[in-house]
């Protein structure tokens, strides 16, 4: 019985979800008490794990038992290092941000039972994806995640921005889904399993060609669920949701799942399985990615935009990482990133709701002297994002560059210039929001945030600051075996601090001490496509939305109404119907008629059985 | 004598009716006391009634002579008599007038009679006791259904289920009587069927046409009670007319003994089950056409009805359509499979009965736009009315679809011997498509709906709580226990 003690990570959070959902739906605070209960539950049991208790191998369900000999699926859990570490940083992140949003979401008139249900619901779905032990039941994570994270994205469904918000969000995961699921099929082809434990062994003799298409569309799945180029576009959008929402599933969990399952396969399947050609594919759509977001987000406005644009180039980081085969730096980077870029949304939270739910930073101004605590924390994320040496982000940043200049150069000045930009505009952010005099009236009247805001505001800070050293990072680092890289000045160290000079003396330049009421560098037409998102959107609505979507409409709507609906559905519908007319007038009432039926009946019965 | 009773009949002994006794007394005492003891309030009877039901189906359990449709029969029975002590406003209104309960005693200890006939059938092994239990129940459901006589609908339900029954009985006995002319015995059993078909009274080796005669009648007589095609018209009139307790009780106790009757039937057959045998064959071929029919007519004349109560009967001819598909399996386990079909109709229709009558009893109609906007006044009820709705039309993770599967997957196997049957599959798939379409015409107008203004919230009575709270959670539980007990 003990053995099975791990499914509790999974069973605990779906049960308080269902509990949440069904009972509780109108005692607000007993069910964020029980959310918040379940997720300290869990954290506790990670830290357990971690802390080197051991319980055996949990059991495995048979999910659909088949024939045997042939395919059945399993759900099992995996235990190594690798899983667990990477529950710490889900239970833990979501351990804060459940109380975090105990503060946020005082006062919000929505059902805030619905509200934690989703965040339940989200947490047993991570870890599902965390735990499982193969591709199918990664699978179900994935789609519950997208599940989840469309709930709480249109947590506040009424507003038309959110809803739409929450819908691109789980049609653009559905793309990148498609590719991943066909990858699943594929590997089943392929190694004949999903189960990761065993595909070690089935790479052998697969030709190269056939890794390359398997590897790549599972790599699909990850460009959804990571929102890397091309399907980056729902992730800013998805800051329509209430901002712990963001912290925890759109910077921190999961949007990480995509670089977790691509680390995750290449140390079962091998890096031999990794093919030259499907790295290149990898680390040149994380390089886009990177380059690309943090170019965009240098002309947002909206606190939550900057820090989506940042989440994107930092996840385009990571992707780069793990098709640089230097799966250990992705996972060094993502989970320093975790910590700080959690801090950071949590940060931007507490600063909008001591705004009064204003996020435009040019309205803001000033807040350094009325909530210093807040932006004390703030700037610690900052300085962890920029790689300030000594921060976390540097090492796990300097990780990174030190895999790319081995092995391919190229990637390494794209990642130094990506540094360079996500300095300028963090320090842009910084400076406009935080410094000068306030703007407006909300900025005017900011307090300190509330002891539940703050409370996982100031562990995210610490974390922000010392994640990076070994004495923390070798023993919570999710990667097998795991030491930090010693620091050393070399050429990368140059370079990066070179980079971080530059963007902070450019922002500096440029923006001053918060003096300005309006962007110096708008009013172009460079900042205009930066503003409108390079177009890419709006491309997006032209073309796939108006053109393709418009054309197959019309073929689908022929099928549908002709075929479908016309002949099969109303056709058998109206004969059924008919036939059940028929059937319930010879039901009139009268006995006589019922007898007659009846004889009739009993002599059909009588010749088929004795004739 | 002596011999000619034991070469007749089979033998039983005392212990095997030990229940049916304790039922038959404790309707008994409450007659007596109904007459004697005036200053009783009625309902007091009914619950001793429905007690009294409820603890014998526990011993049917746990005794020597556990017999699953014996618990059935005594759940349902129970069940029924609750839904009586909470439909006793209505029941007063239409038996004495008014809300003078005067009359009503009788209506609580019936039923505990006709449960006591069905206990003994189920333990019958020749046609006499079929014969004599089956009319201890039918004659006691002809009084039920026709009981509220200030009520038309009553009388005239009464007055059909008795000349139809008339008909059903003589038919079986008919049949009984071919059956003693053909074999010499009314031994219910496998080596009569054999000898008789072998090496009866015509030449050896052909088929003897008298006994089929016999079995086509007792058949015929089974489906009757279970209310299969062609013998189910009287099942919409009835169910619809008969006070709802009542009605319940045709539902689902009734129905029971109909289904342990046909199984007492069908078993001395299952030998010779292989294809090729011409006896196999043709009963297989009856069934299948007999099944189908019964799907059709029960689905498809289901599909526009506006009356709550109809719907249900017309539903319960095409549940047992789906039952009877298990039957056309013949050498499958028959019973166990039936045995589980029925008790995922019992739980689900007694709560859909307890819910028509509440509706019945607080907004004055049992039409299926009385329940119009339920999941706004009473959400909680709603849901349960849901799931009891969802299990019939065989929604998965409630027991409804386990047991539909399994009438499926009976068919597919037996597809594998009988070819021929394929035809009836697609129509159990439009058949089962058919019941989401009526069944979730409730659960529309629950939710779809508006509430008018003048609807005020159901008060839920104790009972009715109690019954369908417990149905809804053995149906969910039931429903996924399998799935998840496949965890190792």
């Amino acid at each position: 019985m003990i053995q099975n003690l791990p499914w509790l990570f999974l069973v605990l959070p779906l049960l308080v979800a269902a509990i949440d959902w069904v009972v509780f739906h109108k005692c607000p605070k007993t069910a964020a008490t029980l959310s918040i209960l379940s997720a300290l539950g869990t954290f506790a049991l990670c830290v357990a794990y971690l802390s080197g208790w051991q319980t055996g191998t949990p059991d495995v369900y048979t999910w659909m038992p088949m024939a045997s000999g042939t395919l059945s699926l399993h759900l099992g859990l995996t235990m190594d290092a690798l899983a667990m570490r990477m529950m710490l940083v889900v239970t833990g992140i979501g351990l804060l941000v459940h109380i975090f949003s105990l503060g946020y979401m005082k006062g919000d008139s929505s059902n805030l039972s619905r509200y934690f249900a989703g965040l339940s619901i989200f947490m047993f779905s991570m870890s599902t994806i965390v735990l499982a032990d193969n591709l199918a039941m990664t699978f179900i994570g994935w789609e519950m995640v997208g599940f989840s994270s469309y709930l709480l994205i249109g947590h506040w469904f009424h507003k038309a921005s959110a809803a739409d918000a929450a819908k691109k969000a789980f049609i653009t995961n559905r793309v990148g889904d498609f590719g991943f699921l066909l990858g699943i099929l594929l590997t089943l082809g392929v190694f004949g399993t999903l189960t990761f434990a065993d595909m070690g062994t089935a790479v052998a003799g697969v030709t190269p060609c056939l890794l390359t298409v398997t590897v790549i569309c599972l790599f699909c799945g990850a460009i959804g669920k990571s929102a890397q180029f091309p399907l980056h576009v729902w992730l800013p959008d998805a800051m329509e949701g209430p901002t712990p929402v963001s912290a925890l599933i759109h910077a921190a969990t999961m949007v990480a799942a995509g670089v977790y399952m691509m680390v995750r396969l290449q140390i079962s399947m091998g890096t031999g399985a990794f093919t030259e050609t499907a790295c290149m594919v990898i680390a040149t759509v994380g390089a886009i990615t990177a380059v690309m977001a943090a170019i965009i987000a240098t002309q947002q406005d909206d606190i939550k935009r900057v820090l989506a644009y940042s989440t994107l180039s930092q996840l385009g980081y990571m992707v780069m990482a793990v098709g640089l085969l230097a799966g250990e730096a992705a996972m060094f980077h993502l989970y320093t990133h975790a910590w700080f870029k959690a801090l950071l949304f949590l940060g931007a939270g507490a600063v909008i709701v001591c705004c009064h739910h204003e996020q435009d930073i040019w309205k803001m101004g000033g807040l350094a002297r009325r909530m210093p605590v807040t932006v004390l924390c703030f700037l610690m994320g900052t300085f962890a994002l920029i790689a300030v040496p000594g921060f976390s982000g540097f090492f796990s940043k300097e990780a990174i560059l030190d895999a790319a200049i081995v092995n391919h150069p190229a990637f390494f000045w794209i990642g130094a210039g990506v540094a360079a930009i996500t300095t300028f505009y963090m320090t842009r952010l910084c400076l406009v929001a935080f410094f000068g005099s306030a703007r407006a009236h909300g900025a005017e009247e900011a307090r300190e945030a509330s002891p539940t805001m703050l409370l996982p505001l100031l562990l995210l800070a610490v974390m922000a600051i010392i994640s990076g050293y070994g004495f923390v990072a070798d023993y919570l680092v999710p990667a097998e075996g795991f030491s930090a890289p010693g620091f050393h000045i070399g050429f990368t160290f140059y370079v990066s601090l070179g980079a971080l000079v530059l963007g902070l003396l450019a922002a500096i330049a440029v923006y001053g001490f918060g003096k300005r009421s309006s962007d110096p560098l708008g009013n172009n037409f460079i900042a205009t496509a930066l503003r409108k998102r390079l177009y890419i959107d709006a491309l997006y609505d032209k073309v796939l939305v108006g053109g393709l979507q418009q054309c197959g409409a019309h073929i689908i709507e022929f099928i549908d109404s002709a075929l479908i609906r016309g002949l099969l559905v109303q056709g058998l519908a109206w004969l059924v119907g008919r036939v059940g007319i028929l059937l319930s007038w010879i039901q009139c009432g009268s006995l006589r008629a019922y007898s007659c039926v009846a004889g009739l009946g009993i002599l059909i019965i009588i010749v088929l059985i004795a004739l | 004598m002596n011999d000619i009773a034991t070469y007749c009949s089979a033998t039983y002994t005392w212990g095997q009716f030990t229940p049916a006794f304790i039922l038959i007394g404790i309707a008994a005492v409450l007659l007596m006391a109904d007459t004697f003891i005036k200053a009783l309030p009625k309902r007091a009877y009914a619950l001793t009634a429905a007690i009294g039901a409820l603890l014998v189906a526990c011993l049917t359990v746990s005794g020597e002579h556990t017999n699953a449709y014996s618990f059935l029969a005594c759940l349902a029975t129970g069940l029924s008599i609750l839904l009586a002590y909470d439909y006793t406003k209505v029941s007063c209104a239409s038996i004495a007038g008014g809300s003078n309960d005067e009359g009503t005693g009788e209506f609580y200890a019936l039923p505990l009679v006709a449960c006591a006939g069905i206990l003994c059938l189920t333990q019958a092994a020749d046609l006499i006791m079929v014969f004599v239990s089956l009319e201890v129940v039918t004659l006691t459901s002809y009084v039920l259904a026709g009981y509220f006589r200030r009520n038309q609908g009553s009388i005239e339900a009464g007055i059909k289920y008795l000349v139809l029954g008339a008909m059903s009985t003589g038919i079986l006995v008919f049949g009984a009587a071919w059956y003693f002319g053909m074999s010499g015995t009314f031994i219910l059993d496998s080596s009569v069927v054999i000898d008789t078909l072998r090496v009866g009274s015509v030449a050896p080796g052909t088929v003897a046409i008298g006994f089929l005669m016999a079995v086509a009648l007792l058949f015929l007589g089974a489906f009757f009670k279970v209310g299969a095609a062609p013998m189910h018209v009287w099942i919409p009139d009835v169910y619809q007319g008969a006070p709802t307790p009542t009605t319940t009780f045709l539902a689902v106790a009734s129905k029971t003994a109909g289904f342990a009757l046909l199984c007492a039937l069908v078993v001395p057959f299952r030998d010779l089950a292989i294809p090729g045998v011409l006896v196999a064959d043709m009963l297989v071929c009856v069934f299948g056409i007999v099944a189908a029919a019964t799907l059709l007519i029960g689905n498809l004349g289901a599909l526009f009805q506006s009356n709550a109560k109809r719907l249900l009967g017309y539903s319960s001819i095409g549940q047992a359509g789906f039952i009877l598909v298990f039957f056309v399996n013949l050498s499958g386990p028959v019973e166990a499979l039936t045995f589980q079909y029925l008790m995922a109709y019992t739980l689900a229709t007694v709560a859909a009965f307890f819910a028509i009558a509440m509706v019945r009893t607080q907004r004055g109609s049992e039409e299926i736009c009385a329940f119009r906007g339920l999941g706004k006044t009473n959400p909680r009820t709603a849901f349960l009315i849901v799931v009891s709705f969802a299990s019939l039309a065989g929604v998965p993770l409630t027991m409804g679809f386990l047991v539909k599967m399994a009438s499926f997957i009976s068919l597919v196997t037996v597809m594998q011997s009988w070819t021929c049957l394929v035809w009836l599959l697609p129509i159990m798939v439009v058949t089962a498509a058919a019941g989401f379409y009526y069944y979730f015409k409730i659960i529309r107008a629950m939710y779809w709906e508006k509430p008018q203004a003048e609807d005020k919230p159901l008060c839920v009575p104790f009972c009715t709580a109690c019954v369908m709270t417990a149905c809804a959670i053995a149906l969910i539980v039931l429903g996924t226990w399998p799935l998840i007990g496949s965890f190792r």
